[in-house]
């Protein structure tokens, strides 16, 4: 590629630089934190996301048409693309590797309390479920519920708390300690 | 296109690895086959997304499902690079350029990538002049057969009763797009109960959504 003048060695590292650490996860769990802790932003991301992430500066690959769906007591939104492998790219970075697995686009949407299980979450049947196949260019981001007992943190400290899979769906009780695994 | 990509609801495919490491890459040559992509701008210059979807479709089953990813990505890059004259085969076979480069490509500093990434945000709404067909909570039947082509109504859909949940204006057309063909239709998200698409999800509330384009769907 880059003999044939079509990129270069150094453009190349700086992708892998871009996509390692600035486009990622944490792009996505500021833009939550965020709709926690203050409801007129999370009423503008609710109603356009797409638009709603450009105060952060964090439009860009896949997110032209971006829509947030909110977790409730009663309500777990999970996020699948069984024709392919749509992502938010520009908002969590690369996509692990299972949300591109038969395994998952083939189960997410009929058994995703059998995927949810594999992940360790376990819902009450009467937590309804909306699956989101990305089979348009519209991509969905999942807003986690804000855990109990974190009324005095602060946006940065909140953020650390959103998993990435607590934004595509396959994590859902978020802990008050520092994010662990994904 | 009736391929082995449209996976929803297909059964055997087992469980899922749920302890993948948290880090994006998990090997050096995962992220130099991202930032290839990234770099020569996803495939050739002349294809659009659709195309490359396709592309990608068309990989031979047992591959589509056993390959890994990021090289299953690049490899689609690579047929759009041969399909439009801009290298052949043996030159990615052998890693050799036997030609003069057509131009010669800029390099990019870290905060470029970042905001190239920020500048390739895409609309894929566009005006149009015909009427929705339908309007939110409208019931529908989603068509049994879809084009040969390239496609974005997934089989596990086909025949099914589903519900207007939203209607996003006109988008581009997959189906048409993929054939160079710029054309639009009205997009909507449509509601499917999961009790109308499985046996076994009889007692269950759960909602399934797709977004849909009109021509995919008929009213009830």
């Amino acid at each position: 590629m880059v003999e044939k003048g079509l990129t270069t060695t150094e453009t190349i590292n700086a992708w892998v630089e871009a996509y390692s650490e600035e486009i990622g996860p944490k792009r996505g769990a500021q833009v939550v934190a965020r709709s926690w802790i203050d409801p007129t932003f999370k009423d503008r991301l609710l109603a356009d996301a797409a638009k709603a992430i450009e105060e952060f500066g964090f439009e860009g690959d896949a997110t032209g048409h971006l829509k947030a769906v909110e977790n409730t007591a009663e309500l777990h939104n999970l996020v699948v693309c069984t024709l392919c492998s749509c992502y938010p790219f520009s908002i969590l970075g690369i996509a692990p590797n299972w949300y591109k697995t038969a395994a998952y686009r083939s189960r997410a949407v009929r058994d995703p309390r059998g995927v949810l299980t594999e992940f360790g979450v376990s819902l009450n049947t009467d937590v309804q479920i909306h699956v989101w196949d990305s089979t348009a260019e519209l991509r969905y981001l999942v807003l986690p519920q804000r855990p109990a007992g974190t009324e005095s943190l602060c946006e940065e400290e909140l953020a650390k708390l959103v998993t990435r899979n607590s934004m595509i769906g396959t994590d859902r009780n978020l802990s008050t300690q520092t994010a662990g695994e994904s | 296109m009736d391929g082995v990509h449209d996976l929803g609801g297909k059964q055997g495919h087992g469980p899922i690895d749920v302890h993948e490491p948290v880090e994006p890459f998990h090997a050096d040559w995962e992220a130099r086959a991202w930032a290839v992509s990234k770099g020569i701008g996803g495939g050739a210059p002349d294809i659009n997304i659709d195309w490359w979807r396709h592309v990608r479709e068309t990989t031979i089953p047992v591959d589509y499902l056993t390959r890994p990813y990021l090289d299953s990505w690049l490899e689609a890059d690579m047929v759009t690079l041969v399909d439009s004259n801009i290298c052949t085969l043996e030159e990615l076979v052998t890693g050799k350029s036997t030609s003069p480069a057509a131009g010669e490509a800029v390099s990019i500093s870290v905060a470029n990538a970042i905001l190239a990434n920020r500048a390739s945000a895409t609309k894929f709404d566009r005006p149009i002049n015909a009427e929705p067909k339908f309007l939110v909570g409208n019931e529908i039947i989603a068509q049994q057969n879809a084009s040969t082509g390239h496609t974005r109504l997934p089989g596990y859909v086909r025949g099914r009763h589903g519900k207007i949940h939203a209607h996003h204006g006109a988008h581009l057309f997959p189906d048409a797009v993929a054939r160079g063909i710029e054309k639009a239709e009205h997009l909507y998200t449509v509601a499917f109960a999961a009790r109308d698409l499985w046996p076994e999800a009889n007692d269950s509330k759960d909602m399934i959504f797709l977004d849909l384009w009109e021509s995919y769907l008929d009213p009830k």
